[in-house]
């Protein structure tokens, strides 16, 4: 295993543009994070069109998407420990022992200690992604288009058996994504497609403009909805720094909660919300032996935040070697890399270097960037959570009408991003999640070209999509990722429902 | 405010409602899927099977949906209801403005409408906005060099 590509990309990210470029995505990414209005998928939405348009290569801009990204993961712990509000959805757990820790007047050690146990997770996570994206884009070489379509339907199948508790709604997000896809010019027919004889529909629907019209407006309206909940800052911060105890006493947690981040993160579907609740709960089952967690326990603290670092790193290696994203993060991102014409896959790594390398080096960088950023700053961090809706959501509504005019210079596209945030917020409404629509969006062209590719070389037998062992093990594998999830949730049902009777 | 916890009868009526007009979608992309005209195909599938077999799969998952409908957040009510509405509304008008009035103009409106929906005072709410359009015009026309329309007040 060769790890060129590594010092290349570091070679490029440690040139002064991408470090200043890598510092403000930490920066931007830290604020996003710790708006509890904004999560890291709406900042890299209102930031991919205006990098475009700035005319940033694609591996600054990668670097610039996966700071913002590493970034809003570690802004995250910080209105969950201020205000018991999550920042973003990984920071979920953050609060559990943060808040409490704040209210006992240790809110900056409890700042400090999540930073240091954000940085571990970040690292470590970092390291496992250097290690296994060359060995998963080594296997997945072999890889023709039968194989690539079967993999896209194990991605689906993984997505709806453990995105949210209402798979149904994730299948139904993923079929319109792909639907979506299907509109413009079909590149193999020159057929138009769902055009309705609009010109600017012609290639189809633009990814700016789905992702700005999903994350961005009706995001605006959801803020509406929620605001004035009567929420307070905790404004005492008391010591700012981590006791060294309390390091050492966190040490356990923070390694095991990496390590599940990681391998959450690799999972197509599952997100830093799952790991940190499932190294939360692990590390309760664990450690918790005086009941202690929940009343401000360090390492209810550290597991959660490691995991949701290493989870958002663990994401990046089914993204940049099969070109599946792990969540709805960097699915936007794997459509950002498309905006460049770079078709993600097993061969990005050969044939795109500067781009994986300069990303995980970039990583590394911004990693410690963001230590330094979140020790001695995070006093103005916080001071974010003080910045009024008022002021906040034109500015957000600003950049998404900029961020559309600016790709496409077209005001149609911008009445298209409105009509789309609008069925957007009746979806969410009705109880959709918008990650899944975006999954299937950047995955539609690529599966449905993979599936005509498959049967154009097999004279139109389907055979062709269970020819190869690869292609079995991935249905094998999406039957059961399909299929366990609802049967290991009846059985227990039918358990908790005989212990009752029982007890009766 | 929202309710956020409608009864069950709302949240089955919301659901429904959306899986029927899902089903309606379904529907309507299978049959124009299946009408799509192609000269040539150069693989056995051609244009139309894909999206064909999306609005089966959709049209499956939204019975299945219909009958089993889960949760769902429920709308605004009342007053905030109407300022909910008012930010597309708001961004519509806005957009209508961006060429002809420039983008200065169209940002200070839409930029001022969201801060009043937002409950922000007028006065603030004006020096946001005039704050607003004067920041991200700097940005991008002057910092970024992103093309902006400055509108017919001002010759273009």
């Amino acid at each position: 295993m060769s790890f060129d590509y590594l010092w290349h990309g570091f070679a490029v990210a440690l040139t002064w543009q991408n470090l200043l470029i890598g510092f403000i995505g930490c920066f931007i990414g830290t604020m996003v994070g710790a708006l509890p209005a904004i999560g890291p998928i709406n900042g890299i939405a209102l930031l991919m069109p205006i990098a475009y348009t700035m005319g940033l290569p694609a591996e600054s801009t990668m670097i610039l998407l996966a700071a913002v990204y590493c970034g809003a993961e570690y802004g995250g712990r910080i209105s969950s420990i201020l205000l018991n509000v999550p920042g973003d959805a990984g920071a979920v757990m953050t609060a559990m022992d943060g808040y409490p820790m704040a209210k006992q007047g240790r809110a900056g050690e409890a700042l400090a200690l999540s930073g240091i146990s954000s940085f571990i997770g970040g690292i470590l996570g970092t390291l496992g992604l250097a290690l296994f994206a060359p060995m998963l884009s080594g296997l997945a070489i072999g890889f023709g288009p039968a194989e690539y379509f079967v993999l896209m339907i194990f991605a689906f199948a993984t997505l709806g058996s453990m995105v949210g508790s209402q798979p149904v709604k994730t299948l139904i997000g993923c079929v319109l994504g792909l639907m979506l896809a299907t509109v413009g010019l079909d590149a193999t027919s020159g057929a138009y497609r769902f055009t309705f004889n609009e010109p600017e529909l012609g290639d189809g629907i633009e990814f700016v403009v789905l992702v700005i019209g999903l994350f961005s407006v009706s995001e605006a309206m959801i803020i509406l909805e929620h605001q004035g909940k009567g929420v307070t800052v905790i404004r005492e911060l008391g010591r700012m720094t981590a006791r060294w105890a309390d390091v050492v006493k966190t040490t356990g947690a923070t390694l095991r909660g990496s390590l599940i981040g990681f391998v959450v993160g690799v999972l197509p579907g599952t997100g830093a919300s799952v790991s940190s609740a499932v190294s939360y709960t692990t590390e309760k089952r664990i450690s918790d032996t005086e009941g202690t967690f929940g009343k401000g326990d360090v390492r209810g603290l550290a597991a959660p935040e490691a995991a949701n670092n290493a989870t958002a790193c663990g994401a990046f290696v089914p993204m940049l070697t099969l070109g599946v994203p792990g969540s709805g993060t960097t699915a936007v991102m794997l459509g950002a890399l498309m905006l460049y014409n770079i078709q993600p896959g097993p061969m990005l790594l050969t044939e795109r270097p500067e781009v994986v390398g300069g990303l995980i080096a970039s990583l590394f960088v911004g990693n410690f960037i963001l230590l330094a950023l979140n020790l001695p700053l995070v006093n103005i961090f916080a001071r974010v959570l003080t910045v009024p809706n008022w002021l906040l959501v034109p500015g957000i509504l600003v950049l998404s009408v900029i961020g559309v005019y600016s790709t496409h210079a077209s005001v149609f596209s911008i009445f298209l991003m409105l009509g789309i945030g609008f069925v957007g917020w009746l979806m969410r409404k009705a109880g959709f999640d918008m990650a899944p629509i975006i999954l299937g969006f950047v995955l539609g062209r690529v599966m449905e070209v993979n599936l005509r590719n498959a049967l154009a070389i097999s004279g139109g037998e389907l055979s062709i999509l269970f020819s190869s062992t690869i292609c079995n093990v991935l249905w094998v594998m999406a039957a059961a990722v399909a299929i366990l999830p609802f049967y290991l949730s009846r059985r227990s049902k039918r358990r908790i429902a005989a212990a009752l009777a029982t007890a009766e | 405010m929202s309710d956020r916890h409608p009864s069950a009868k709302t949240t089955q009526l919301i659901s429904r409602g959306a899986a029927l007009c899902l089903l309606g979608l379904a529907i309507a992309y299978g049959i124009g899927g299946s009408v799509i005209e192609y000269a040539f195909a150069s693989d056995p599938l051609g244009p139309r099977v894909f999206p064909v077999a999306l609005a089966v799969i959709l049209g499956l998952l939204t019975t299945w949906y219909f009958f089993s409908p889960g949760t769902a957040e429920g709308f605004p009510t009342g007053r905030l209801l109407w300022r909910v509405l008012g930010i597309p509304v708001l961004l519509v008008v806005s957009v209508l403005l961006f060429e002809p009035a420039g983008f200065a103009i169209s940002i200070f409106v839409l930029t001022l409408g969201t801060a009043l929906i937002f409950e922000a005072p007028l006065k603030k709410a004006l020096l946001g906005a005039i704050g607003h359009a004067a920041l991200w015009w700097f940005i991008f026309s002057f910092v970024l060099e992103v093309y902006l329309p400055t509108g017919a007040l001002f010759g273009h």
